[in-house]
C-alpha cells in the first residue's frame, strides 16, 4: 500500500521542538540554516580532526582571544536571520493570539492563546465566548488545568517516538501498519476489533467513530474515564428517558445544596460554575458616597446566594459553604433522601428511600429540615447538585428535587448529548474470551487508572495486537507487550479538532505550533483506520464544520469560527426541559438504592477523589502542578491519607505516620494528614499520584531526606473498585514516617485581622465593619503618636511626600480583590507562574520555605471559640501573647505541636481563602532598607524590582510585613532540581533546557541566583498597554490607558472575576469604584504603608434558623476578634479599650 | 631598634596608599572608559554578507526607512527586511548583478541572509521602536545618519546614560511627526524653546525614568 506523506517530517537528528515559520510554510531549507548560526569554521570540526588541525584551531582560538581582549572585549558577533520571503500579516516582535479550546471530558474550556514568534507562551480564557458572559459582563476566566496545560506542551518526557514492542520504528512504518489494519479488518467487517476511548465532546471524533462503525459494524466500542464525571448526565438521561446533559447556571440560584458535589473544582465545567457562583455571592453596595462618610455607614440591603454542602472530605466547595455537614460519602444518600422527603413529603419514592436509608448518627434532623425549608422557600431559585462519586440514586434525587423546586430551565438546563457506551469492565470481559484481535486505545492511561480488581494489565496480554495513542511512555506503554504499537499524541495546542462547551456551543481546537514530536490526534488515527480520504486533522475538522453548518464549506463562516473561537448562533441546541419523567426508570433505580453500613474505626470508608492539581494523573509530570499547594491541605509534591481528628486519635496516628490501607485484599501505604472538617471514619486519598512511570517530575528523585524518592505521592487507584467510595478498609500503622511538606504554616495571621468577615445580616446593619477592625481606627490608635494635623505619624517615608513631582497625575495603578468572590481555586497562581517565568524549586526547597510563587492563596481555618476548649488562630495568638501561653488547648495551629491535632475544635472549621501578593505599598518598608536601590517605586505607584541592581541582601524580604518577596537561592532555571547544590557543576540536560527556554515569556526577565523577586503587577502588561495607547495617540495627547485594557495575569485567569486591576486616579474605573465600597480594607493597614492592593471583606450568608448558626451567630474569626478588641458592629469605642491599646502596640 | 626597619619604610604606607589610589583609579577609569558601550560599541562596523549601501538607497534614491523596515511603527523591533522585499525592485534593477546573488538566492529558496547584528541591547532592556518613532523621536537620534553610511556602523553608545539623557529632557529631541524619517532634517535654532516644549506638553510626552520603563 502506498504510504501517505506524513503530516510533518521526521527530525533529521534528535528531537525537534519547534519549527521555524518557514517550516510551517513547508520550505525544505528550514533545518539547514539553523546550522548556519554557528560561526564559520565550526564546520571543520565535523571532519576527522588530525592533531595538526586541532593545534591549528586551538592556536587560532587563543590568538583570537588575545586580539579580542586587545580590541576592547567586543561582544561576540551575532547574526540576524530575516525571512527569505515575507509572510503575510506577520510583524516581527508583535505577539499573536489565536482562539482555541482545551477539550475536557464532556466539554471544553474556550481559550485565547498567545503566541510569540511561533511558540505558544500563555493560555487565557476567551472572553468573547457566550459561556463567559454572566449577568451582562464578559470576562474570560479559565481554570488551573487550562493554565497549566501549556507546560505539558513543553514536557520533555512526552512520548516522542513511534514504537513497536517498545522499540523505535519509523513514523511511516507505524502509519503503514494502521493502513494495513484498515484493510485487514475491513474484510471481517471489524470483527475482533475493540476500541477503548475516553469521553470527549468532539463532533469530529463522533463523526469518525460513526463512519468507522459503519465500515466495521462488528467492532466494539468501550469508554473509560479514570474519573467518571458523566454520572449526572446518565442519571438525567435515565430520568427523562432520553440522552441529555445538564448545564448548571449557579448565577440563577439563591439557595444551592451540594450533595458531595465539589462543583467549584473537581466537577466538569468548574470554571463556569465558579463564575456563576461568585456572581451570586458578590455584593454591590448601594448609596456610596465619600469613602469614609462622617455621617456613619449607609445601611445596606444586600442579598447573596447561600450554599449548603454535605460532604465527607473538605473540598473547595465545602470551604465556601455557609453551612457544611460532615457525613461519610456512602451515607450521603440518606441525607439526600431525608432532605427530599422534607421538601416533598407527598412523594412516596422519597419517603421509602428515606426509610430505607436512615440518617447517620450525628446528623441533626433540624439541619435537614431547615435546609429543606430554605430550599422550598426559594422555589424557582434553588438548585441541588450531586457529586460524581455518588450513585445514580442520589443524582436522581437531585434531578427530581430540581424539578420540584423549579430549577429546570432556570439554574439547570439540559441539552442533547450522545448516549453513554459500555465501560472498561466489558472490555476486560471480552479480552478474557480471547476474542480481541486488535485493541485500539485512544488516550487515557488505563493500565494505571482501571479498577484494580479488573487487572487490566494482565488482560491486555490477551489482545493479539494493540495500537495505543498516548501522551507519555507510561504504565500503559509498558503493558503493551511485543505486539503493541505506540503512537505519540499531539497536544491540543498542536492539533486541529473541535469540541462543545458546557452550553453546547461548537468551539474549534486550533493548533498554534506544528507537533513537536510529529504526534497524531485521535481523529487522525480513526481516519487512518477507517481509510478515510482526509487523513489530516485539519481537513477532518473542516469537513465536520461543513457538515454542521449546512453541508457546504463556507470559507467566510469558517474564518469567523476560527477567529472568534466559537460558532455563534444556532449551534447550541438546548432542549426544552422535559415535562414527563420516565417514572418507571426512576422507581427501579431508587428501589435498588441502599445505604452501606456506617463506617467505624475498624471499617474505614475510603473516599478516592479527583485531585485538584493532577486531575486523574494526567498532570503528574507537570512541575507547576506538583509544586502548587493543594487548596485545602496546602501540601506540595505529595498526596496524603486524609483522616479526621477523631479517627486519627482513635487509631493512634499522627501526621506523617505511614499507614497501610487494606481493603478487599488490596493494599497501599501512605502518610497520614489530619484534615480539619473531614467526616469521621473516612479516609480521603487524592487520585493520580504515585505514578510508576510518569516522567522525570512524577518520578522525581531528589537526594535530600525531604525530597521525593522516585515517586510523588502514593497510588490510590490500587484501591479503587467501580466506585470511588470503597468501604470496609482497615488501617494499620507501619511504623515508618514520611515527611509531608505544606506551605500554609509558613505564613500565619499572628493575631491580626488579616481576613475580615461578617454575616450578611450584620453587614447590612453595619456595612463598615471591616473599617472598624482597622488598627488605626480612632478607637484603636489613642496611643499612637500624632503629627500636628492629628494624623498618626508614619513609620516609613512616603516617596511622593518629598518628591511630589515624581508622581504621575495620569495613571496610578491599584488592585482590589473581592474575598467574597474568591473561592481559592488556584488558577491565578498558575497563571502568574506562566506569565512571569516563575521556576519550580522541588519539595526539599519548599520545605525550607523557598518556594517562588509570587502569588499564593492563604487558607485559614477558624474554629469555634464558644466551646471554650480551644481557640482560633487569632485567639490562640492572643492567649499566647497575654495570659495563658502554656495551655495546650489554646496554642497555634502549627505542626510543631502534636497536641493541636487532637482538639475537638478543629472538627468543624470555617475556611477563608485570601490571595496574597505584593501589596505595592506607597510607603514601602522594603524600599527603605534596600542598600542598593534595587527595589524602588515607579511614578505610577508600582513597587518595581531592578534585578540587575539586586545584590541579594534579603533585607527587603525581612522588612516585608506580608512576606511576599521571593529569593532565588539557586539558579532554578539552569540547574536540575536534584543537583541544585552543585551549582555550575550541574547543568540541565539539553533536551530539558531547550524546552525550558521555549516555555518562557520573552517579555519578562529570567532571574538568576541571588536575586530577589516578587509580584510586579504584571508591569510588562502595563507597559505594553501604555505603549499601545501611545502608538495610537501619535502626535496627540490621548495617552491615558482606558479602563479594562490592562488585565494582570491573575485577574485575567480568575474565573470568579474577583481580582480587578486599574487606574485609581480615574474615579470611573472599576477598581476605584470597588475601593469606594465600605467593605474595602487594607491588610495590616495600621502600618500606614498605604497598600495599593486592598481587599473587600468577606460576607457569609448563614441561615439564622440552622442549628450551627444558633451555636455561633458570628463567623468564628469575628467572635474571636470581638472578644479581644470589641465588636466591629457596635458604635465605636465601646470595645475593651485596654485590649485595643495593647494590640496596637506592636 | 632603628636597625630593624630602615628609614625609607617610614614612607611605605604613603607609597602603598598612593599606588593603591593610582592603580585603583586607573583601574576604575579603565573599566569606566573601556567597558563602556561608548568605547566597546561606537564605531563597530562589521562586514556584511551583502554589500548593501544605505547611502545609495536611503540617501541618493531617497527611499523611506519604512519601505524596508516596515515593522518599526508597530513593533518592538525594526525588522530587517526579507529578501523578497529587496526583490520588489531588484527583479527589474540590476537583476543579474553578481553582488545580489545571495539576495536572489534567499528570495528564491527562503534561506535567510546572515546579516551581522550591529545595534544590540542587553536582554534585560525592553526597548520599543514603535513608541519612539510614533511620538516624535527620529531614527537619527539613536542610529545616526544612516543615509550617509555606505556600511552601517554603530554611531551612538546606546548605554543607559544615553537613554536617560533624552528621557530626562525629551523636548530637546522631539521633532515634527512629518520629519521623523527625514534624517537630513536640520533642527532650527531655538526649536526646543519654540516647539519642543510645546510638543512635550501637548502630546503628554511623559518619558519615564523609572526602572520599569525599560526593565521588567
Amino acid at each position: 500500500m502506498k504510504t501517505i506523506p506524513p503530516a510533518c517530517r521526521e527530525p533529521d537528528n534528535g528531537v525537534q521542538y519547534w519549527r521555524s515559520l518557514e517550516a510551517l510554510e513547508g520550505t525544505p531549507e528550514a533545518r539547514a540554516w539553523v546550522e548556519r548560526e554557528f560561526v564559520d569554521g565550526a564546520g571543520e570540526l565535523k571532519d576527522p580532526v588530525t592533531r595538526r588541525d586541532f593545534m591549528r584551531l586551538m592556536t587560532a582560538g587563543f590568538a583570537l582571544a588575545g586580539a579580542g581582549a586587545l580590541t576592547g572585549c567586543r561582544r561576540p558577533v551575532e547574526k540576524i536571520y530575516p525571512f527569505g520571503k515575507q509572510p503575510e500579516n506577520y510583524i516581527h516582535g508583535v505577539s499573536q493570539s489565536f482562539a482555541t479550546a482545551m477539550p475536557t471530558r464532556h466539554g471544553a474550556v474556550p481559550l485565547v492563546v498567545k503566541s510569540h514568534e511561533g511558540r505558544p507562551i500563555k493560555v487565557e480564557g476567551n472572553r468573547e465566548h457566550p459561556i463567559n458572559t454572566v449577568a451582562g459582563r464578559a470576562h474570560g476566566g479559565s481554570d488551573l488545568y487550562a493554565q497549566a496545560s501549556l507546560l505539558d506542551l513543553y514536557d520533555p518526557d512526552r512520548a516522542q517516538r513511534f514504537t513497536k514492542g517498545g522499540n523505535r520504528i519509523e513514523r511511516e512504518a507505524a502509519l503503514d501498519q494502521l493502513a494495513q489494519f484498515a484493510t485487514q479488518f475491513s474484510a471481517s467487517r471489524g470483527a475482533g476489533v475493540a476500541v477503548l476511548m475516553e469521553s470527549s465532546s468532539s463532533p469530529s471524533r463522533d463523526r469518525l467513530v460513526k463512519s468507522l462503525g459503519a465500515r466495521w459494524p462488528e467492532a466494539r466500542w468501550f469508554f473509560h474515564d479514570a474519573i467518571d464525571l458523566g454520572v449526572a448526565a446518565r442519571a438525567a438521561s435515565l430520568a427523562y428517558g432520553r440522552s441529555v446533559q445538564p448545564q448548571y447556571k449557579l448565577e440563577n440560584a439563591q439557595v444551592i445544596l451540594s450533595l458531595d458535589s465539589d462543583f467549584i473544582s473537581t466537577e466538569e465545567d468548574s470554571a463556569r460554575h465558579i463564575r456563576g457562583f461568585a456572581n451570586g455571592r458578590k455584593i454591590t453596595e448601594a448609596g456610596l458616597g465619600s469613602t469614609r462618610a462622617p455621617s456613619g455607614p449607609a445601611k445596606q440591603n444586600a442579598t447573596m446566594s447561600r450554599l449548603y454542602c454535605v460532604e465527607a472530605i473538605m473540598s473547595q466547595t465545602g470551604a465556601n459553604a455557609d453551612h457544611r455537614l460532615r457525613c461519610p460519602s456512602g451515607q450521603i444518600i440518606a441525607v439526600a433522601a431525608a432532605i427530599a422527603a422534607a421538601v416533598e413529603p407527598g412523594m412516596p419514592a422519597f419517603a421509602t428511600l428515606a426509610q430505607k436509608c436512615p440518617l447517620p448518627a450525628g446528623v441533626k434532623r433540624e439541619w435537614i429540615l431547615e435546609c429543606a425549608k430554605d430550599l422550598v422557600a426559594n422555589k424557582g431559585k434553588a438548585l441541588v447538585l450531586a457529586g460524581h462519586r455518588q450513585p445514580p440514586a442520589v443524582h436522581l434525587v437531585a434531578h427530581l428535587l430540581n424539578m420540584l423546586l423549579g430549577a429546570i430551565g432556570n439554574s439547570v438546563v439540559f441539552r442533547a448529548a450522545p448516549a453513554p457506551a459500555a465501560g472498561i469492565e466489558a472490555l476486560v470481559a471480552q479480552l478474557g474470551t480471547g476474542g480481541v484481535n486488535l485493541l485500539v486505545i485512544l488516550g487515557g492511561n488505563p493500565a494505571f487508572t482501571a479498577p484494580a480488581q479488573l487487572n487490566f494489565t494482565a488482560a491486555l496480554k490477551n489482545a493479539k495486537a494493540i495500537v495505543r495513542l498516548g501522551t507519555h511512555e507510561d504504565e500503559t506503554f509498558s503493558a503493551l507487550g511485543a505486539n503493541g504499537w505506540h503512537l505519540p499524541t499531539a497536544h491540543y495546542l498542536e492539533s486541529w479538532d473541535d469540541a462543545r462547551t458546557g452550553d453546547g456551543t461548537l468551539v474549534p481546537v486550533q493548533p498554534l505550533i506544528e507537533p513537536l514530536y510529529a504526534g497524531l490526534t485521535e481523529t487522525e488515527v480513526l481516519a487512518r483506520l477507517g481509510a478515510c480520504e482526509s487523513l489530516k486533522s485539519h481537513d477532518i475538522t473542516r469537513e465536520t464544520f461543513a457538515s454542521l453548518t449546512g453541508g457546504k464549506m463556507d470559507e467566510e463562516k469558517w474564518k469567523h469560527y476560527l477567529h472568534d473561537g466559537f460558532l455563534g448562533g444556532g449551534a447550541a441546541d438546548h432542549q426544552p426541559p422535559a415535562t414527563s419523567l420516565a417514572a418507571q426508570n426512576i422507581a427501579d433505580e431508587l428501589a435498588k438504592a441502599t445505604a452501606p453500613a456506617a463506617p467505624s474505626a475498624a471499617s474505614i470508608e475510603v473516599v478516592l477523589f479527583r485531585d485538584t492539581k493532577l486531575d486523574d494523573g494526567r498532570f503528574a509530570n507537570n512541575g507547576w502542578m506538583q509544586e502548587l499547594p493543594d487548596p485545602i491541605t496546602k501540601i506540595v509534591w505529595d498526596n496524603a491519607l486524609l483522616l479526621s481528628r477523631k479517627t486519627a486519635v482513635e487509631l493512634g496516628f499522627e501526621n506523617n505516620d505511614v499507614v497501610e490501607i487494606s481493603v478487599g485484599g488490596r493494599k497501599v501505604a501512605g502518610p497520614v494528614w489530619i484534615q480539619p472538617g473531614q467526616a469521621d471514619y473516612t479516609a480521603g486519598i487524592a487520585l493520580g499520584w504515585g505514578r510508576q512511570k510518569g516522567g522525570r517530575i512524577a518520578n522525581f528523585h531528589g537526594n535530600d531526606e525531604n525530597s521525593n524518592r522516585g515517586r510523588t505521592g502514593f497510588n490510590g487507584y490500587a484501591l479503587r473498585t467501580d466506585s470511588l467510595i470503597v468501604p470496609g478498609a482497615k488501617l494499620t500503622k507501619t511504623g515508618a514516617t514520611y515527611k509531608l511538606v505544606t506551605t500554609q504554616d509558613h505564613w500565619s495571621m499572628e493575631g491580626r485581622p488579616v481576613v475580615r468577615e461578617a454575616n450578611l445580616k450584620d453587614f447590612n446593619e453595619h456595612p463598615d465593619f471591616a473599617r472598624n477592625m482597622d488598627l488605626d481606627a480612632p478607637s484603636h490608635s489613642a496611643h499612637i503618636p500624632k503629627d500636628d494635623k492629628g494624623q498618626p505619624l508614619t513609620i516609613y517615608k512616603h516617596p511622593y511626600q518629598s518628591h511630589p513631582h515624581l508622581m504621575s497625575s495620569m495613571h496610578q495603578w491599584g488592585m482590589s480583590i473581592d474575598l467574597n468572590a474568591c473561592v481559592g481555586c488556584n488558577a491565578c497562581v498558575i497563571a502568574c507562574q506562566a506569565e512571569n517565568n516563575i521556576p519550580i524549586v522541588g519539595k526539599d526547597q519548599v520545605h525550607r520555605n523557598r518556594e517562588m510563587h509570587w502569588l499564593r492563596i492563604d487558607r485559614y481555618f477558624t474554629g469555634t471559640p464558644l466551646k471554650q476548649k480551644a481557640a482560633s488562630l487569632l485567639g490562640s495568638f492572643a492567649n499566647n501573647l497575654t495570659s495563658s501561653p502554656g495551655k495546650t488547648d489554646e496554642v497555634n495551629l502549627v505542626l510543631a505541636d502534636p497536641a493541636q491535632q487532637k482538639k475537638e475544635w478543629i472538627d468543624e472549621p470555617q475556611v477563608v481563602n485570601q490571595p496574597m501578593l505584593c501589596q505595592h505599598c506607597e510607603a514601602a518598608p522594603c524600599e527603605s532598607v534596600c542598600p542598593v536601590n534595587a527595589t524602588v517605586h515607579d511614578e505610577e505607584g508600582i513597587n518595581v524590582m531592578a534585578y540587575n541592581r539586586c545584590v541579594g541582601t534579603r533585607y527587603c524580604s525581612n522588612n516585608c510585613a506580608w512576606k511576599v518577596r521571593r529569593f532565588n537561592f539557586f539558579d532554578f532555571n539552569k540547574r536540575p532540581l536534584e543537583n541544585l547544590y552543585k551549582g555550575p557543576l550541574a547543568g540541565r540536560g539539553a533536551d530539558e533546557m531547550d524546552l525550558v527556554k521555549l516555555a518562557k515569556n520573552p517579555e519578562v526577565s529570567i532571574r538568576m541566583r541571588g536575586v530577589m523577586e516578587k509580584c510586579t503587577f504584571c508591569v510588562q502588561r502595563v507597559e505594553a498597554a501604555k505603549i499601545s495607547q501611545k502608538v495610537k495617540a501619535g502626535a496627540s495627547g490621548d495617552v491615558e490607558v482606558r479602563d479594562g485594557t490592562i488585565q494582570t495575569a491573575c485577574e485575567q485567569a480568575c474565573p470568579a472575576d474577583a481580582i480587578v486591576f486599574g487606574n485609581v486616579l480615574d474615579p470611573s474605573s472599576r477598581v476605584s469604584k470597588l475601593k469606594k465600597q465600605q467593605r474595602d480594607y487594607a491588610v495590616l493597614g495600621f502600618l500606614d504603608t498605604r497598600p495599593r492592593l486592598t481587599y473587600l471583606a468577606r460576607v457569609r450568608n448563614p441561615n439564622p434558623a440552622m442549628p450551627d448558626y444558633k451555636e455561633h451567630p458570628m463567623p468564628h474569626s469575628i467572635s474571636e476578634y470581638a472578644k479581644r478588641s470589641g465588636s466591629p458592629f457596635e458604635p465605636h469605642g465601646s470595645g475593651p479599650a485596654a485590649g485595643g491599646a495593647k494590640k496596637g502596640a506592636h | 631598634m632603628s636597625d630593624i626597619f630602615p628609614k625609607w619604610t617610614n614612607k611605605l604606607p604613603l607609597m602603598v596608599g598612593l599606588s593603591a589610589a593610582l592603580f585603583g583609579g586607573a583601574g576604575t577609569f579603565g573599566v569606566y572608559y573601556y567597558a563602556h558601550p561608548g568605547y566597546t560599541r561606537v564605531g563597530y562596523k562589521p562586514i556584511q554578507p551583502v554589500a548593501f549601501s544605505h547611502t545609495i538607497h536611503a540617501g541618493q534614491l531617497g527611499i523611506d526607512c519604512r519601505y524596508c523596515h516596515n515593522g518599526v511603527e508597530r513593533s518592538w523591533y525594526s525588522n530587517i527586511p526579507a529578501a523578497s522585499t529587496c526583490m520588489n525592485c531588484h527583479n527589474q534593477v540590476l537583476k543579474d548583478d553578481p553582488r545580489l546573488a545571495l539576495v536572489r538566492d534567499s528570495a528564491a529558496t527562503g534561506k535567510p541572509i546572515p546579516w551581522v547584528q550591529i545595534h544590540k541591547l542587553p536582554d534585560y532592556v525592553y526597548f520599543n521602536h514603535s513608541v519612539h518613532v510614533n511620538r516624535g523621536v527620529s531614527c537619527v537620534e539613536c542610529h545616526g545618519k544612516v543615509n550617509e553610511m555606505d556600511e552601517v556602523w554603530h554611531a551612538k553608545p546606546l548605554g543607559m546614560p544615553f537613554c536617560l539623557e533624552c528621557h530626562n529632557a525629551p523636548e530637546a529631541r522631539l521633532r515634527p511627526p512629518a520629519e521623523i524619517y527625514n534624517l537630513d532634517w536640520q533642527r532650527p535654532a531655538n526649536f526646543t524653546e519654540t516647539h519642543g516644549k510645546k510638543f512635550a506638553h501637548d502630546w503628554k510626552v511623559l518619558s519615564s525614568t523609572s526602572c520599569s520603563a525599560c526593565h521588567r
